[in-house]
């Protein structure tokens, strides 16, 4: 699958969030460096179809973003979230299973399997709120992989983690990125140095450079700092 | 050799090697169209138990005014109505409230039919507590049903279109239960017409006639207008 | 039912018919595919049209192997190690009868599809398809008691 960036742009009255922004992406994992404020969260809800480009296009294999269709395809992670204060985790599931379009059933197995996978099978029953924040993020994980998505959009994804969460976490992305198309936005190098094949760096609402991992000899801290200059 | 026997020789004998690109090709697969209704039934078990109870509430204050022969008691449950509005719009904001906004936006339905869901559930349960309390009520005083009907929408109707327009707006965004004050509002003016001499009559007169149908199936239009503007407008994320 | 379990019954039956296993995912993907361009959507596949579908592009497929081929209906299945003697014997006495009988066992025993399904995927009715499944099964059994 490819999912198209095509000179995407956002406006705001006073500023430019993201601009005249273009890349390609197919399966593998994709880093999006860039400080806060960059314009990777604005980039990232354009892409999910939540946000109306000012100008540019996104397609996936040519469906437009802003289609129920597209939207089938995409499993998504925002930075900030929050949950129904009633919800246990399975229920949460259960209902943005519901809102994915899943099937009950096989929406009940997918999360079994999902609570599994993100190690809180046994809190599966509690309500949200008692969880620790690193609990919570894995919930939203988790919920971005329900309709096992060919599109996985990760806004900063390892905030709230802890040092084993995050081990944890990276095994599964680069698990995924052999069979889906992962773009996951981070301003901490070290989250993706080792996992992504691609990056792409971001700022000031620019792209200032793209290109492969294998491309970047060295350290990419280092790199990217100088880029960032 | 015995049937079952049999069967799993045959169904042994025809295992096939594994297919390689089954799990890419079907999540490639265009998702079936699930129908607008499937998803409204999905979402009911979703609305809060007291909402359902409010309205049985309502519906058996109803019943109990007309077996006591309470004169007034389409105008008592006229001015409870909009507290079923402000439930509603407290529903209707519970995405926003608890920040799943961005979540339910991104998925295949979206936010939208999230909200279109709860309104149209919502909507429809204030027509039922209407279609029963107005006949039970109607039928111990003979007066019209129609009338009674009438008495017990429009105090909803206005709050629902005030309430609804002020959360499109600045106003409305900062506070979140612009809606309480809104019922209060249009509960006391009701309260005030009904309570007066002049009042009454006026009312009364006003109903008896094609007003009053009319002025419903006007407050009506507003009201889904209202609906439409608010749905449209959960569109983009702001 | 569950599109994944539609995909293996569609490309066992294809395997079964073109003993080749990337031609067999191939077809399975065209049938799904043409399913979807006709009936117009993968949310509730309806497996009956799906065999008819798969059977064409079989069909499709032969006219475009030579004919000497054809004989050569069921081959070892290489690569897949540990096959066992019983199975090996079970598939030579299945390879005895003809394609049209196996494929009858196979949807019945293998895929589990109900009659109603089989009659209308072969285009015959219940009574040839009672017919033939019952001569298959006496067949098979004097093959494999033999």
């Amino acid at each position: 699958m490819k999912l198209s960036v095509d000179r995407i742009t956002k406006q705001y009255k006073n500023k430019i969030a993201v601009d005249r922004i273009s890349f390609d992406l197919t399966e593998g994992v994709t880093g999006l460096l860039g400080a806060n404020g960059a314009g990777k969260t604005t980039l990232m809800r354009m892409m999910s179809g939540i946000l109306t480009p000012t100008g540019g296009e996104i397609t996936a294999d040519g469906i437009p973003v802003n289609t129920e269709n597209y939207r089938a395809l995409l499993g998504y992670l925002p930075q900030d979230f929050g949950y129904y204060p009633e919800f246990t985790a399975r229920e949460f599931l259960e209902y943005m299973g519901a809102l994915k379009g899943i099937e009950k059933k096989k929406a009940r197995e997918k999360s079994s399997e999902l609570l599994e996978l993100v190690g809180l099978t046994d809190v599966a029953r509690k309500k949200i709120k008692t969880y620790s924040g690193g609990m919570k993020q894995r919930v939203g994980i988790a919920q971005a992989l329900l309709n096992d998505p060919a599109i996985l959009i990760l806004d900063e994804p390892t905030g709230g983690l802890d040092p084993k969460e995050r081990v944890r976490f990276r095994t599964l992305i680069e698990e995924l990125g052999k069979k889906s198309i992962v773009l996951l936005s981070t301003h901490i190098v070290s989250d993706i140095e080792h996992i992504a094949d691609r990056i792409i760096m971001m700022k000031d609402g620019s792209l200032i450079w793209q290109g492969n991992r294998s491309d970047v000899s060295g350290d990419l801290e280092d790199f990217y700092l100088k880029k960032y200059e | 050799m015995d049937n079952n026997e049999f069967k799993n020789l045959i169904k042994n004998a025809y295992c096939a090697p594994k297919p390689v690109r089954k799990d890419e090709f079907i999540s490639k697969l265009r998702p079936g169209k699930v129908s607008t209704f499937r998803m409204l039934l999905q979402q009911i078990p979703y609305i809060r138990p007291y909402v359902w109870i409010i309205s049985a509430v309502i519906i058996g204050i109803a019943i109990a005014g007309s077996v006591i022969g309470g004169e007034g008691t389409d105008r008592l449950i006229g001015l409870i109505m909009p507290i079923t509005a402000v439930v509603g719009m407290i529903e209707n904001g519970r995405s926003k409230r608890y920040n799943m906004s961005e979540l339910e936006m991104a998925t295949r339905f979206s936010l939208r039919s999230v909200i279109l869901a709860r309104m149209a559930i919502m909507g429809f349960l204030a027509v039922i507590v209407t279609a029963i309390a107005s006949p039970v009520i109607a039928n111990s005083f003979g007066m019209q049903a129609v009338m009674t009907a009438e008495t017990i929408l429009m105090p909803y109707l206005m709050t629902m279109i005030i309430s609804l327009h002020i959360e499109r707006s600045p106003l409305g965004r900062e506070n979140g239960l612009s809606s309480v004050v809104v019922a209060g509002a249009v509960m006391l003016l009701f309260f005030l017409i009904w309570e007066s001499e002049t009042g009454i009559v006026l009312y009364s007169s006003f109903i008896s006639g094609g007003c009053g149908v009319a002025a419903v199936i006007v407050l009506g239009a507003l009201t889904l207008t209202e609906q439409w503007l608010t749905v449209r407008n959960v569109e983009a994320f702001a | 039912m569950d599109v994944g379990k539609i995909y293996d019954k569609i490309y066992r039956y294809v395997y079964f018919r073109v003993n080749d296993r990337t031609l067999a995912e191939d077809i399975t993907q065209e049938t799904f595919l043409r399913y979807i361009g006709k009936y117009g959507n993968a949310g509730s596949v309806e497996i009956r049209y799906m065999y008819t579908i798969a059977r064409n592009l079989c069909t499709d497929e032969y006219r475009r192997i030579k004919p000497e081929s054809l004989s050569e209906e069921m081959e070892e299945i290489p690569g897949d190690s540990g096959i066992s003697e019983e199975k090996m014997a079970v598939r030579q006495a299945l390879e005895k009868l003809p394609y049209e009988d196996r494929e009858i066992l196979l949807l019945r025993y293998v895929n589990e599809e109900p009659a109603g399904t089989i009659c209308k995927a072969l285009g015959i009715s219940r009574f040839a398809l009672y017919r033939r499944q019952k001569k298959a099964e006496d067949k098979l059994r004097r093959e494999l008691e033999a």
